[in-house]
């Protein structure tokens, strides 16, 4: 609501630019003190049920989510120096060995190969998608 | 005729024709993946179709939904867990059906079923889409601003007694398009001094974020079913009966007409799609049956509902998108994108001024019917190797395949941010119970809400005209009702007053604008509502009395 004070008001145009996000943040408002109350007066049936004992039992609940999530932020960081090629088949041999486990390593590095190369060739020389090359693997 | 043979020379183009069979085969398999829902494909099917011209990117989408509607079965028959939402109410019948040792009926009933859904559908597409566009040419600035608000509406309704959930949701899909720059002054909004956050989020990465990545992470959720594949099958030996099953179907032509006619309508209603159709069909058929005790044991009416609906859906959904430019359900919204991708803006003028990328859109949808009936054997082997392989690889795979794709649509790592950034919210809301149908309904109809009301203001400042003109009239009325429906549903059989005079009072608000648009046809309708809402209280009241 703060941020739409700061939109810029121009001299033309009857409809301001802030109104409607304004209008937008105001029924959000409305209905988000409706389901509030609601959620005092009805159980919390419609929630998947979480174990919420611990912060260990909440990792170990979530793990595989954390473990997307983080490994997803970190080949989004190194996107730009390893490009996009190494980075999809790192990301993707280190996401599956985390979902996996270590036992199959080989078929997974085999998978990160496949898939991710032959994306990468299939945007590149077919689609002829112009990819990210990395500033320290140059492809 | 001429436009006709340009349409259909660019579909039996051979790189369409084969993108066409890729995208059957895709959907598919897709479909008949549980977990993996048919929007999702359509959606990860958007930035392939970027370089392609929009006839030959949109009948590749056609294929890829024909072909995740009639995936679905595949799993639900042989394995009893229905592929996608749509599917459900096949599995009642269809895997008693299998396990009974008729599998290869069960699978050509389903197949024959979702061919005439999907043609009648097309057939009916092709009437109507035209003259709701000549009725769409009425509307002005207020009443398509009041369509996107009921579209919005019906589809939180949709939420039942999450009702609020749905609306916060929808709010919260239109909040998201209004960062950026305004469309109607060109004023930047909620970009923060960012260059990437004054162009506004990428739709299609917000899509792909808030419904591929979210389904991926709940899939993956558990360490223990994320490690398992969905069959052990070696190898399923089945050939599916087709001449058997058509012999049925023609047995039951009322079952397939009825069916494809619940599909048809429910597809037109914004944000009722496939998984509400196919268990409304396969309710009507039970009702309708002399003899309903072979329902659930494998009655092959049980399986001619569900794929005949679900099919003929997408035919509903797309005539409301081709002809008003508002989709009917998610993945019509996901085609919405793919059309403004080329800059092509559908709306009442639509067919007129494209008609031949309209009648592409009809050729591809028949021509993809043909083609689901023509690859469902062969992909019936593939599926089996399919579901053999763990979720957390497929799930891999399609991550980054979906990273790729969203790159692909502007060159831009940003794009990717956003991916990431909807998928955690998408999850985060699928975690708390959110529907996440009005929110992207609401980022899809967005800035069409926001032009519509700025142009009515520009045009006149009073507020008033949004209750005042006619269309505009209807649909305030149609979408106050719509978010009423969930509370006369929990008060059904009750007796109350809610019960009793819900259904006379949406019909006696809407003859109001009914008549105030004139016209014989639209003042008879209006007369017509008045007489059936005064038959119902008397009625109703009737019954009361004698109690």
């Amino acid at each position: 609501m703060l941020a739409s004070f700061e939109i810029r008001e121009p001299d033309y145009g009857v409809l301001s630019p802030a109104a409607w996000p304004r209008l937008i943040i105001i029924i959000i408002g409305g209905l988000s003190v409706i389901y509030l109350i609601q959620s005092f007066s009805t159980p919390k049936k419609d929630i998947a049920p979480t174990p919420k004992k611990t912060f260990k039992e909440f990792v170990l609940y979530w793990r595989n989510v954390i473990a997307v999530f983080l490994i997803f932020a970190l080949y989004l960081l190194v996107l730009p120096y390893l490009g996009m090629l190494i980075g999809n088949i790192l990301f993707s041999f280190i996401l599956l060995t985390v979902l996996g486990g270590w036992n199959a390593i080989i078929t997974h590095l085999v998978i990160a190969l496949g898939a991710s190369g032959g994306m990468w060739l299939l945007f590149t020389h077919v689609l002829e998608v112009f990819l990210p090359r990395g500033s320290l693997t140059g492809f | 005729m001429d436009i006709f043979l340009e349409a259909l020379l660019n579909i039996i183009d051979p790189v369409t024709l084969t993108y066409m069979v890729i995208g059957v085969g895709a959907g598919l398999m897709a479909g008949s993946i549980p977990g993996f829902t048919i929007a999702m494909a359509i959606v990860l099917t958007l930035p392939f179709t970027f370089s392609m011209p929009p006839a030959q990117g949109l009948a590749t989408m056609i294929s890829v939904l024909v072909g995740g509607l009639s995936g679905g079965l595949m799993s639900g028959i042989l394995t009893g867990i229905p592929g996608t939402p749509s599917s459900v109410a096949t599995t009642f019948d269809g895997f008693p059906m299998a396990r009974a040792g008729e599998p290869g009926l069960a699978l050509g009933i389903g197949v024959w079923s979702s061919f005439c859904g999907g043609i009648i559908s097309a057939i009916l597409l092709v009437l109507f889409a035209p003259q709701l566009a000549m009725v769409g040419l009425e509307f002005q600035p207020w009443d398509f601003f009041m369509l996107v608000m009921f579209a919005l509406t019906v589809t939180a309704s949709l939420a039942g007694e999450h009702l609020v959930k749905g609306l916060i949701a929808g709010a919260a899909g239109l909040f998201i398009r209004t960062v950026g720059e305004d469309d109607a002054v060109g004023v930047g909004r909620f970009d923060f001094g960012s260059d990437y956050l004054l162009t506004g989020f990428d739709f299609i990465a917000v899509l792909i974020g808030l419904f591929a990545f979210s389904q991926l992470l709940s899939d993956l959720r558990n360490p223990v079913t994320a490690r398992n594949a969905l069959s052990d099958r070696k190898q399923v030996k089945v050939k599916i009966e087709h001449r058997r099953a058509i012999g049925i179907l023609f047995r039951n032509w009322t079952v397939v007409i009825r069916s494809a006619l619940i599909g048809m309508f429910t597809g037109i209603l914004p944000g009722a799609g496939g998984s509400i159709a196919n268990i409304l069909a396969y309710d009507q058929a039970k009702k309708a049956a002399k003899d309903d005790s072979k329902f659930g044991k494998g009655d092959p009416r049980g399986i001619i509902a569900p794929e005949a609906s679900n099919n003929a859906v997408e035919g509903g959904a797309l005539t409301p998108l081709m002809a008003l430019g508002i989709p009917g359900d998610i993945t019509a919204a996901i085609m919405l994108g793919a059309l403004l991708m080329h800059d092509i803006v559908p709306g009442p003028t639509f067919i007129k001024d494209e008609p031949a990328l309209a009648y592409s859109i009809y050729i591809a949808f028949f021509l993809a019917s043909f083609i689901m009936i023509g690859m469902q054997s062969g992909v019936l082997r593939v599926f089996v190797l399919v579901t053999r392989i763990k979720t957390y690889i497929l799930a891999t795979v399609i991550l980054t395949f979906a990273t790729i794709g969203v790159f692909a649509l502007h060159n831009s790592i940003e794009d990717i941010w956003t991916l990431f950034f909807f998928g955690i919210l998408g999850f985060v809301m699928r975690q708390f119970g959110f529907p996440l149908a009005p929110m992207i309904l609401g980022v899809v109809l967005g800035n069409i809400a926001e032009l519509n009301l700025a142009r009515a203001l520009a045009i006149d400042s009073d507020p008033m005209l949004f209750f005042l003109r006619p269309w505009s009239l209807f649909f305030a009325i149609i979408a106050i009702f719509s978010m009423v429906f969930p509370i006369y549903q929990k008060h059904r059989d009750t007796g109350s007053l809610l019960e009793r005079f819900f259904s006379p009072l949406v019909l006696l608000s809407i003859s109001l604008p009914l008549f105030m648009m004139g016209g014989l046809l639209r003042t008879t309708l209006a007369f017509a509502a008045i007489a059936v809402s005064g038959f119902i209280m008397w009625r109703r009241f009737g019954k009361t009395k004698k109690g």
